[in-house]
């Protein structure tokens, strides 16, 4: 099942309603720390969500923490179940494999449980699944590239961290631009980093004369290789395509440059609707649980206004 | 004792080092319940025979034979097997283990799968009993003493049942009681059929426990007998390849100058308490005393490598405390006795070492390198420095060369005022006579000296004024003919019923 | 013949002369890197990608010139990526700041550099009294502060990226893309810092008091050497060139965040020991420092201009290498 992102927005509307006098329920949220743009997107917006919500209902309790890698996260957790005995946990899991197991025993404790944007290992955990659809996201990209490059081209290709997400992303692009004449150059790691991508960038640029395109993946890396780009004053020949929606990609795609000529989102504010939605189960009788994907949409200058957060960090 | 079969033995061997050959034909032979003594200078092949009986270099021909079948050590882990064990100068002790980890290292005793904690402890003890140490077997090896950490590697050979026991220069560390330990325990070994080798640069010592002497001089066995009807006198010309003249130069008749250095009521907390005493320009002072009496701690105190309360004037003028930088600016400045820890830097180039205390000359901005290089052949002239090649690094140097090296890196500094501690420790006699001759010549050229020994002729025969330092305070000072012997030991374990002017404070 | 009677080593052996694979081994490696290059990618030597290694070398390089100082000294600063991470995004906040006031000007651009030269002067010292008057472990100290500056810059971007103002960021670009006569900026700070550097430790007497402090602190401190100033000299000179390194950093793409920086000290650390300085401190040399620098960027680059290798394997081919390097320096020593 997949609900449109225009739902989420419904279900936010129906959030802010009056709070009905209930018990206390105490809800943890934990995520990774904001180690790259979009994890800091992340991070904002999960805080913020905690914020209003707090705000909004007095019998709602919120408990978040960020960690920097996989143990630290089920650290974390353990200790949310431990001292502050949640009755719901939203989390956004480093690593699917190592979260499993505990994440399965905050579960059968009877707790609600979230999961947000990378699945756990074992399905049938979690109460509700809210994430961004990577193979969608890797298969929008892909047919942007097979529309604006009819008479196909070659392209450079900069992936993520090594992850299920990463090469979920890749595959669906892959097979979206199967058969279109599009030859794929280069694939290298940027690690969703701007460093990275610069340098990996300025490689395939003295590596490869002729590039059409890049799919950098991610705006973070994006910014990278349109630095390395333009170093080499190569940026007639080429534009770019990042992805998440990071604010000044969308303001550039809203102003037309022709660098970025689009974007492709994979929203942050997931985590927002995991917590909302959450939330919702214990103030109100909406049905909550189930898969909630959101859906990766094409930013275009035509809807770009529709995406552009100039408050958020990211 | 003389007539039983040798264990261990060397047939004509020979040793070589690339081109350079250090042992010509040794013969030597160790037999149960004697104590063979190994003499000469440093550099005469010693260390290498000794390491070629232990099993750590193989000989470059000839055989060692044990129990008089040729055999040839694998390691010197195959020749501990075969019961000798040697004890090496510089210990072979792991500092951050425990005194019973160490004796047992390697050959730990189990209870099934476990460790037998409590048997190795109590039979450490009985080791270190019949060694009469009070150290604690739990105590870590880097907390003990220099003179425990020899007891311990001593317990240690003992719980080998050692055959052959090889001991490379063990009194250097120890004080004349510890000492005496060591030699009832050699009595008791000998009696128990052990064959001891045994080195020293002491040759009141070997006169005293060898029963055959053998003295090595440049890789060549040039004399080799029982002990008994050797004089020291005739070891020494054996060794040296001459007659020894007198030791020590003549002593100077003079009138005591100005001071140049006063030290006033320092403290060194913990270690001296109040030590008030003067040196005059042009005077050789003696510091004599036992072992950890505080001479060492007094003089770092007073150069300002220790905290101190009280005050130092050079020349009439007060030193800054706590800066070795500052003594030195004021032409004061300390020899260590640690030339290996504290003195050179063991894997640094004899260049390096030399201009480290005084770089301050050869920088002009940047460092001089020609004018480094020109100190270094000056050095190597003056202090009659004996290496190879100019490229090495100091650690390669043999002990008498390293503290020659020392001297030359401390005088270039130009200091008025020379403090030097310990400088004939470990060396051949041969070093040590011109290290004598040099303190003397300083003195003669108007710089004072003050010089540490606790060997007492050194002092007897150097200083024209000697003060003895006992637990940290300053016992006694003794001019002229009072110096003696006698009268430094009974100010030393602090006999007061002897007539001896005290220090003025 | 008085030679090694106390140290056992062997008394014969030759004095140092002719081929020495300690201090070519890393010169060594460099070429066959390079030879590796032009055979692989005949765009291997094009100008454009010597600029682009040589200059993106320059950040970690100049840090890993100040690393060659303290590990030499026997010390060791875990702390330099997060540093410069910090800095960076000081220097950014600084500088929009002071745009208001001070407008799209080289004026604004220098009260950034001087930011960063400042923080980065604070941040060494903070390190080295800590280490020096407090006893403390290097590498705890620097531990410590690492997790801090990190967290600073997380805290700083709010959890996101800091970004240069736009049209600022237009002026200060040319310091990280420009240079003189084609050579770019960054590369000349670099070698201009590392012909300082070498200067200083082969002829000056704080290069030589790092060596000896280094090898044997007691015997440094009975020399007269001021052993608690110079250590910390070393880590204040490298705090001071993280900065400079963060200088040539935050023109290039005009923001910074928690992500900056990361394992740039392994890296630093890892080149100056590529290079043949001695971990456990007590000999460093400079140019080896770069060479190591050099080797770390080639790899990366050889590997990104081929496809002999899955990019997953890029880290233990980089690996092999750093290993590799040292322990043919460390064989041919033991065997002299």
């Amino acid at each position: 099942m997949k609900m449109k992102y225009a739902f989420a927005a419904a279900g936010l509307a129906l959030a802010a309603a009056p709070a009905m006098a209930q018990e206390t329920a105490t809800i943890g949220v934990s995520i990774p720390a904001a180690t790259h743009g979009w994890a800091g997107g992340m991070n904002f917006h999960a805080q913020e969500a905690v914020d209003r919500l707090e705000e909004t209902y007095e019998n709602l309790d919120f408990v978040l923490t960020t960690a920097s890698d996989p143990s630290k996260q089920v650290s974390d957790i353990e200790d949310m179940v431990a001292t502050r005995n949640i009755d719901a946990l939203v989390v956004l899991p480093f690593e699917s494999e190592p979260l499993t197991g505990p994440v399965a025993r905050v579960a059968e404790n009877g707790t609600w449980v979230t999961v947000v944007d990378r699945g756990l290992a074992q399905d049938g955990i979690e109460d509700l699944y809210v994430a961004g659809d990577n193979p969608g996201f890797g298969r929008v990209s892909g047919e942007y590239f097979v529309e604006n490059m009819p008479e196909g081209g070659n392209i450079v290709v900069l992936r993520g961290i090594p992850t299920t997400i990463d090469n979920e992303r890749v595959e669906g692009f892959q097979q979206a631009i199967e058969g279109a004449g599009i030859e794929i150059l280069a694939m290298e790691h940027g690690n969703w980093n701007r460093d990275d991508a610069f340098t990996v960038m300025q490689d395939f640029l003295s590596k490869y004369p002729d590039i059409d395109a890049v799919w950098a993946s991610d705006d973070d890396m994006a910014v990278g290789a349109l630095a390395a780009i333009e170093q080499a004053g190569r940026s007639d020949e080429m534009w770019v395509l990042g992805g998440a929606g990071m604010k000044e990609m969308v303001q550039r795609v809203m102003e037309e440059d022709e660098m970025i000529p689009a974007d492709v989102t994979y929203p942050p504010a997931m985590i927002a609707t995991a917590i909302e939605l959450t939330a919702l189960n214990f103030v109100s009788n909406a049905p909550v649980s189930g898969d909630f994907i959101i859906g990766s949409v094409l930013i275009t200058p035509e809807n770009a206004e529709d995406f552009y957060y100039p408050d958020s960090p990211f | 004792m003389t007539d039983a079969p040798p264990i261990l033995a060397l047939d004509a061997v020979s040793r070589r080092f690339g081109p350079v050959q250090v042992l010509f034909d040794v013969d030597f032979s160790l037999r149960a319940g004697e104590v063979h003594a190994l003499i000469g200078e440093n550099g005469a092949g010693k260390s290498t025979t000794m390491k070629i009986l232990a099993g750590y270099l193989e000989a470059s021909e000839g055989r060692i034979l044990l129990d008089g079948q040729p055999i040839r050590f694998a390691s010197s882990e195959g020749a501990e097997d075969a019961g000798i064990v040697m004890i090496h100068q510089e210990f072979n002790l792991a500092e951050q283990l425990t005194v019973e980890q160490n004796v047992f290292l390697g050959r730990e005793k189990r209870k099934g799968l476990f460790l037998d904690h409590r048997a190795m402890q109590a039979e450490t003890r009985v080791l270190l009993d019949r060694l009469q140490c009070k150290v604690a077997p739990k105590a870590r090896v880097s907390d003990i003493s220099v003179p425990d950490k020899q007891m311990v590697e001593i317990a240690k050979a003992l719980s080998r049942d050692a055959r052959v026991l090889i001991m490379d220069e063990p009194t250097a560390v120890l004080t004349n009681r510890e000492a005496e330990v060591l030699f009832a325990q050699i009595e008791r070994l000998r009696a128990a059929g052990v064959a001891i080798l045994y080195t020293s640069h002491k040759l009141d010592e070997v006169a005293r426990i060898a029963d055959r002497i053998t003295v090595l001089r440049d890789g060549h066995v040039v004399l080799s007998q029982p002990a008994d009807g050797l004089s020291e006198d005739a070891m020494a010309a054996a060794m040296v390849g001459r007659e020894m003249e007198d030791l020590y130069p003549a002593k100077r008749q003079r009138v005591p100058g100005t001071p140049v250095l006063e030290v006033e009521n320092l403290t060194v907390p913990g270690v001296v308490q109040e030590a008030s005493f003067t040196l005059a320009k042009g005077e050789i002072l003696g510091f004599a005393g036992l072992v950890g009496a505080g001479r060492t701690e007094l003089m770092e105190g007073i150069v300002g490598l220790r905290q101190t309360h009280g005050s130092v004037r050079v020349n009439g003028q007060p030193l800054r405390p706590g800066s070795v930088d500052a003594a030195k600016r004021a032409g004061l400045v300390y020899l260590t006795e640690d030339r290996k820890e504290r003195g050179l830097l063991l894997n640094k180039s004899l260049k390096d070492n030399l201009t480290l205390l005084a770089l301050d000359k050869f920088t002009h901005g940047l460092i001089d390198r020609k004018g480094e290089e020109a100190a270094l052949d000056n050095a190597i002239k003056e202090f009659d420095i004996r290496t190879p090649s100019r490229d090495i690094a100091a650690g390669n140097l043999s002990g008498g060369n390293q503290q020659k090296l020392l001297i030359a890196k401390t005088m270039l500094a130009d200091p008025d005022i020379v403090i030097i501690d310990e400088p004939t420790r470990g060396i051949d006699i041969g070093t040590k006579q011109q290290i004598y001759d040099f303190i003397h010549h300083l003195a003669e050229k108007g710089h004072s000296v003050i010089f540490i020994s606790s060997e007492m002729p050194e002092v007897i025969g150097l200083a024209e004024r000697v003060v003895v330092m006992r637990s940290g305070r300053i016992a006694g000072e003794l001019t002229g003919s009072d110096i003696n012997e006698q009268a430094i030991v009974r100010l030393a374990m602090g006999l007061k019923d002897t007539p001896t002017e005290m220090a003025e404070a | 013949m008085s030679v090694a009677e106390t140290t056992g080593k062997p008394a014969g052996a030759a004095p140092r002369r002719g081929i020495d694979l300690h201090v070519l081994g890393p010169l060594v490696a460099l070429a066959v890197l390079v030879v590796i290059g032009i055979l692989l990618n005949p765009n291997f030597l094009s100008y454009a990608n010597i600029t682009n290694v040589l200059a993106r070398s320059a950040f970690i390089g100049i840090i890993a010139v100040g690393m060659t100082f303290v590990i030499t000294a026997g010390g060791l600063d875990l702390s330099v990526g997060s540093m410069a991470a910090f800095i960076a995004g000081l220097m950014i906040l600084v500088m929009n700041a002071a745009l208001p006031f001070t407008g799209v000007s080289v004026l604004t651009i220098l009260i950034g550099v001087a930011t960063a030269l400042v923080a980065g002067l604070v941040a060494g010292a903070i390190n080295g009294l800590l280490v020096t008057k407090a006893g403390i472990e290097a590498f705890i100290v620097t531990l410590g502060t690492m997790g801090i500056y990190r967290s600073l810059v997380t805290w700083l971007a709010d959890g996101g990226t800091l970004s240069l103002d736009f049209d600022l960021r237009g002026l200060y670009r040319p310091v990280y893309y420009d240079g003189i006569l084609g050579v770019a900026w960054p590369i000349i700070v670099f070698a201009v810092v590392a012909l300082l550097a070498e200067i200083a430790m082969r002829h000056t007497a704080f290069g030589r008091h790092c060596a000896a402090i280094g090898s044997n602190e007691q015997v440094a401190r009975y020399s007269a050497v001021h052993v608690d100033r110079a250590r910390t000299a070393t880590y204040v000179l490298l705090g001071l060139l993280v900065g400079v390194a963060t200088i040539m950093y935050v023109p290039r793409l005009g923001s910074a965040s928690s992500s900056t920086g990361v394992l740039w000290e392994l890296e630093a650390i890892a080149a100056v020991i590529i290079g043949g300085t001695m971990l456990k401190g007590g000999f460093g040399r400079v140019w080896g420092t770069v060479v190591g620098v050099l080797i770390l960027s080639l790899i990366g680059n050889i590997l990104n201009l081929t496809d002999l290798v899955s990019p997953y394997l890029n880290g233990a081919i980089q690996g092999v290498i750093i290993i590799l390097a040292v322990v043919l320096q460390r064989t041919k020593r033991a065997a002299r």
